[in-house]
């Protein structure tokens, strides 16, 4: 296991020079560059021409990436263009923020989907089944930034029950922790919503597939031969096996959940990484792009790699060579 | 499957519970809620020789002060400089500091400070990109210390817009004389000398300043204010409504739903801003001034002024504001007024017939050329779209084309003649001073902002002597001229001067009548209604 694991990192280091080269390269050809946000009649484009040579833009592409990657592997990640702050700083201060709305929404949708995809399965093509799946889809269909912009319509504006936005109560900067964390969670309900209202269709789906799969299966028939009851049948024996493709995709799922919905920070002012990497890309910051691509690569073999023992942990067939 | 159900339960009850007790503390305190403005986006860097963008000046407009100020009425009046003298060539400015004026950490404010931002602007290593305002015929403007409260600013030749750029706020020289100002940890921890005292600044949250109470000018009389980042202009409207903000940015189309709202209030004003159609003057048709000329005779722009800006706005005929002390009132009238009939015979006098297409052509060429503006900007489209039927309507076909802005403005910018476009729809932010160089000189050409290749004789003598003129009255003579001449010339073909609409609650006393200097200028005099 632990060699695994081992290996696994080790082959992981090639590949994220891999992704980091390949999308320095890709960054590098969109056309513009960090300086170009300063245009305004009173700029003159000799100094846009000297910030340019300051921040090293005028030198061949290959050298600035060997000199991001030596950066890189000293542990400095370099200063954003745009706000001059270290890479590191500027996205450990946006974490927690995406951190905490990934991880409960990713909580809810799973506290959500696993009940709703096994009945669903279950009762294929019965009135719940299809009313799930007409509703699921219709979370999923809505528009982000309207579902976002009608849930504060209707709960902060027309009935106060949440503010229209913010991360917490900025009278609160001297309360006591347990206030705090009260305060944000109140903040957080309506993205909350929000993110998953958008993301319970496709794992439901899965679910639902997975449960329909494994009810076909002659181990089932058998069971239910030996007169082993639906509900056992059904939470004991189907549930877990129908569960193994979640795990994949929820692996998959780890850095699209961690790099943030710009949507949704963007229309309730959630103080996310995803409204980083969003202003990053118009204004080509190349530091603060690169930080974040290398974040995400980190974080998609992390994901892996957990469903990979996730997986071998729920299925005893599979071990970890 | 239980644990679920439970689980599901135990949630929704968090929630519900949350919402209530989250509310019941904040309901008991009648604290009132300090001014709470809303700055739109989250601020790059607070250092005023750094900075470029808008949420970042806000911070920095009540954070720092500049030897001169804005006042209301878009003039220059001192402000760290308690008065200063110009001598007669125009060349040596002194300014005289205020004696009693203190940085935030309690050090005195030195002409030292003055010398040390201006120098670090100059200085090449500074990644900025203010230093060309010091720099006059490739000379830099030198400062001098005469004394500690006096210092002069040496120009090589008389410059009319400089007094404009003695606005930068000054940066204490005791604190980053040994620091790299580009990433030194004081741009997110600024100290400053002006009427508020930075507190904290919460990434994509809020900036919390306090009243200076060491201030050399009037004692502001909030005691503190909270600058709330909320980008989206929809969230920020509901904010406003809900009274979670005192001031919000409202757009024409939500002018109707506000207007009576028992709350607050909406002021509107002229900025210092227009937006127009620029021609590619290379263009083999555009190079035709009487082609220009129908052009805009084929479009209506009050029609766009109404349909675009639901009316908020004026129509625009040369490149000034109309709150600019420049601005001449005797040209206000459209030189080429909306005339399709005579767009029509001026076109079928340049050649043009139409085609089997029904497009309008020369020598085998049809009429048809490439709009190109920034997507996003959703007033740009339609006035794209707009013009687009205009055009339509006199037989021209045109196409749009709406590009990021970064690719959009490295056409535009290209070094190279001719440029890759035939038509952009852009807006211009003008400066307090009229110096219209950069945009109008034939030497902007292909390097530089005259990227239509506009070259007139005439307009780059006017515009030398209007730097070279330090007589108000003189250099508004020469503007009236410049504007008179690019008007006739239709390089552009102005559009409108957008009006602003800012929703203020009511509790906020103390405003400045509505202007592009802003509401709150000075924001000593705004208070809270009890």
């Amino acid at each position: 296991m632990k060699i695994f694991i081992l290996k696994r990192i080790l082959a992981a280091i090639p590949l994220l020079i891999g992704i980091t080269a390949l999308s320095f390269v890709i960054m590098k050809l969109a056309p513009g560059d960090p300086t170009l946000i300063y245009t305004d009649p009173s700029v003159s484009l000799e100094d846009l021409k000297q910030v340019q040579q300051n921040l090293g833009l005028d030198k061949p592409v290959l050298h600035q990436y060997m000199y991001w990657l030596k950066n890189m592997f000293q542990g400095n990640l370099g200063y954003s263009y745009l706000s001059h702050k270290p890479v590191i700083v500027a996205m450990t201060e946006r974490l927690p923020a995406t951190l905490l709305l990934a991880t409960v929404s990713l909580v809810v949708i799973l506290a959500l989907t696993l009940p709703l995809g096994l009945i669903s399965g279950q009762k294929k093509d019965t009135l719940f089944d299809h009313s799930v799946t007409f509703f699921t889809f219709l979370g999923m269909s809505m528009p982000t930034f309207w579902l976002g912009l009608m849930l504060i319509l209707a709960l902060s504006l027309y009935w106060p029950l949440f503010p229209s936005s913010g991360f917490i109560d900025l009278s609160l900067s001297q309360a006591p922790w347990p206030q705090k964390i009260a305060s944000i969670l109140w903040h957080m309900a309506l993205p909350l919503v929000t993110m998953v209202l958008g993301g319970l269709a496709a794992l439901t789906r899965y679910h639902r597939f997975g449960i329909i799969g494994t009810l076909k299966q002659d181990y089932i028939t058998a069971g239910r031969g030996r007169g082993l009851s639906e509900k056992r049948l059904l939470y004991k024996h189907a549930f877990k096996n129908a569960s193994l493709p979640l795990v994949t995709i929820l692996g998959l799922e780890l850095p699209g959940l961690i790099s943030g919905s710009f949507v949704i920070e963007y229309i309730f002012a959630w103080p996310g990484l995803g409204q980083l990497g969003v202003q990053a890309v118009f204004a080509r910051d190349y530091p603060i792009l690169m930080g974040t691509i290398l974040f995400s690569s980190i974080l998609m073999v992390i994901g892996n790699l957990i469903a990979d023992i996730a997986y071998a942990w729920v299925d005893p067939r599979v071990t970890l060579k | 499957m239980k644990h679920n159900k439970h689980l599901l339960g135990l949630l929704l009850i968090v929630l519900i519970g949350l919402a209530a007790c989250s509310q019941a503390p904040i309901n008991k305190k009648k604290l009132q809620k300090p001014l709470t403005l809303n700055i739109s986006a989250e601020p790059s860097v607070l250092n005023p020789i750094l900075s470029t963008d808008s949420a970042s000046s806000k911070v920095i407009d009540l954070v720092f002060s500049g030897l001169l100020r804005v006042s209301t009425n878009l003039e220059l009046i001192p402000d760290l400089a308690q008065s200063y003298t110009i001598n007669s060539e125009g060349t040596i400015y002194t300014f005289n500091l205020h004696k009693n004026a203190y940085w935030h950490d309690g050090k005195p404010v030195t002409a030292e400070d003055v010398k040390f931002t201006f120098e670090r602007i100059l200085d090449p290593k500074t990644n900025t990109v203010r230093r060309s305002n010091y720099i006059i015929n490739g000379k830099e403007v030198q400062f001098k210390v005469i004394n500690s409260h006096c210092i002069q600013a040496i120009l090589p030749q008389p410059f009319a817009p400089f007094l404009t750029h003695m606005t930068m706020g000054i940066l204490p020289k005791h604190l980053l004389s040994n620091q790299d100002i580009n990433t030194a940890l004081f741009n997110r921890n600024p100290i400053g000398s002006g009427p508020f005292v930075f507190q904290e600044w919460h990434s994509a949250q809020f900036i919390r300043l306090k009243r200076n109470e060491n201030y050399y000018g009037k004692r502001p009389k909030l005691g503190s204010l909270l600058l709330k980042i909320i980008p989206d202009q929809n969230t920020a409207l509901i904010s406003l409504e809900k009274a979670e903000i005192d001031q919000s940015g409202i757009s024409g189309k939500d002018y109707a739903r506000y207007k009576d709202h028992p709350e607050f209030s909406i002021h509107r004003y002229e900025d210092l801003v227009y937006t127009y159609m620029g021609f590619n003057l290379k263009h083999q048709f555009f190079k035709d001034s009487q082609i220009r000329k129908a052009i805009a005779m084929a479009i209506n722009k009050d029609a766009i002024v109404n349909g675009v800006l639901k009316g908020f706005g004026t129509t625009a005929h040369l490149p000034a504001s109309p709150v600019s002390w420049a601005f001449p009132e005797t040209l206000k009238k459209n030189p080429y007024p909306y005339n399709p009939e005579k767009s029509r015979q001026l076109l079928k006098a340049a050649g043009f017939r139409k085609n089997k297409q029904g497009i309008l052509q020369k020598n085998g060429q049809p009429f048809e050329f490439t709009l190109i503006t920034n997507k996003g900007n959703k007033d740009r489209e339609k006035v794209a779209q707009l013009i687009q039927q205009f055009l339509k309507s006199v037989d021209i076909k045109v196409e749009i084309r709406l590009m990021e802005w970064s690719s959009f403005i490295k056409i535009v910018n290209a070094a190279k003649d001719p440029k890759d476009f035939d038509a952009v729809i852009l807006g211009w932010s003008l400066g307090l001073d009229p110096d219209g160089h950069s945009l109008w000189h034939s030497s902007q050409y292909p390097k530089g902002f005259n990227f239509v290749a506009y070259n007139n004789a005439k307009v780059d003598k006017a515009l030398q002597k209007g730097r070279l003129t330090m007589n108000t009255q003189h250099r508004k003579t020469i503007y009236k001229q410049v504007y008179h001449e690019i008007a006739k010339d239709l390089p552009y073909i102005f559009l409108y001067y957008p009006e602003s609409l800012t929703g203020i609650q009511d509790r906020v006393k103390g405003l400045s009548p509505a202007g592009p200097a802003g509401l709150m200028n000075p924001i000593e005099n705004v208070y809270l209604q009890p």
